[in-house]
C-alpha cells in the first residue's frame, strides 16, 4: 500500500473532494499547512549571498511569504495510485506555480481500529464499508 | 527522493527556515504539532507538560543532497553547540513518485 501526501491550494478543497469522491476514494485525511516552494525564489539574491553581500544574505533570512494550504493524506493500495494521482492533478491544475506538490511514499502496514483488520484489508477501498457509507450519502 | 520531517522548536523555525533557504532548499512545508518526547515532557514543580507545542518541517530533496540537509537542519535547530532536551528529532523516509500538479509532470 501507498500513501499520497498532496499539498494543494485551499480554495480547492472542495472540487478535490468530489473528484476523489467521483474516483472511488472515499477517505483521506486533511490539515491546514502553511509552506513555500522554489517558485517564488530570486535567484540575484541567492547569487549575491553565495559572494558574501550582506544585504543579500539580510533579504534571504526573511524568506519567501509562507503560503496558507492543505495537506491530504490518502492510503491506497498500489493499484489505485495512479487514479488518485490523476484526479488530484486533473482537478488542481492551473498551470502557474502554487498549484502544489503530490509524493507517494511506501507504507507498512495499516490497522483498522474498530475491526482490528490488517493491511490491505484495513483501507475502505478494499471493504464493503465504503458501498454502504456511499448508500447513505 | 527523500522525505525528510523535522521536528523543531517553534521559536528556532525562522532560523531553519532562513538556513535552508540560504542552502538553496527553499521548498518547505510547516505545521503546528503538539508532543513529547523521552524525558517524558517537562516537569516543573508539581506540574508535568507533555504536550509540548512543537513545528514539523516537512521537505523533500534529491537522494544526493539528504546528508547535506539534515546537516543544516541540525545545525540551525540547535539551541546551543551541545544542544539540549527538547531540541527535536529528524525523520528520513524514502518517496517513490513526486509530481508538481502545476505542470502535471513526474520529477525525477
Amino acid at each position: 500500500m501507498k500513501e499520497v501526501t498532496a499539498i494543494i491550494r485551499i480554495n480547492k478543497m472542495n472540487e478535490t473532494k468530489r473528484a476523489l469522491s467521483d474516483a472511488g476514494i472515499y477517505s483521506f485525511t486533511a490539515r491546514k499547512v502553511t509552506g513555500r516552494g522554489r517558485g517564488k525564489m530570486n535567484t540575484l539574491l541567492l547569487k549575491g549571498a553565495e559572494r558574501g553581500y550582506e544585504e543579500a544574505i539580510n533579504q534571504l533570512g526573511a524568506g519567501p511569504k509562507m503560503f496558507p494550504k492543505r495537506m491530504l493524506t490518502i492510503v491506497v493500495p498500489d493499484l489505485k495510485v495512479p487514479v488518485v494521482v490523476k484526479a488530484v492533478i486533473d482537478v488542481n491544475k492551473t498551470g502557474s506555480p502554487g498549484d502544489g506538490k503530490i509524493f507517494v511514499t511506501p507504507l507498512l502496514n495499516a490497522a483498522r481500529i474498530r475491526t482490528m483488520e490488517l493491511g490491505d484489508k484495513a483501507l475502505d477501498e478494499n471493504g464493503e464499508t465504503a458501498k454502504t457509507q456511499t448508500n447513505e450519502v | 527522493m527523500i522525505m525528510i520531517r523535522a521536528i523543531v522548536r517553534p521559536e528556532k523555525v525562522d532560523e531553519v527556515l532562513s538556513a535552508l533557504m540560504y542552502a538553496g532548499f527553499p521548498a518547505v512545508t510547516k505545521m503546528d504539532v503538539y508532543g513529547r518526547g523521552k524525558q517524558r515532557g517537562v516537569k516543573i514543580g508539581e506540574i508535568t507538560y507533555d504536550e509540548l507545542p512543537k513545528e514539523m518541517l516537512l521537505t523533500v530533496v534529491p537522494a544526493n543532497e539528504k546528508d547535506f540537509v539534515i546537516e543544516t537542519i541540525m545545525k540551525s535547530a540547535r539551541t546551543s553547540a551541545k544542544g539540549a532536551f527538547g531540541d527535536g528529532k529528524i525523520f528520513v523516509s524514502a518517496v517513490d513518485e513526486v509530481y508538481t500538479v502545476s505542470s502535471g509532470q513526474k520529477e525525477v
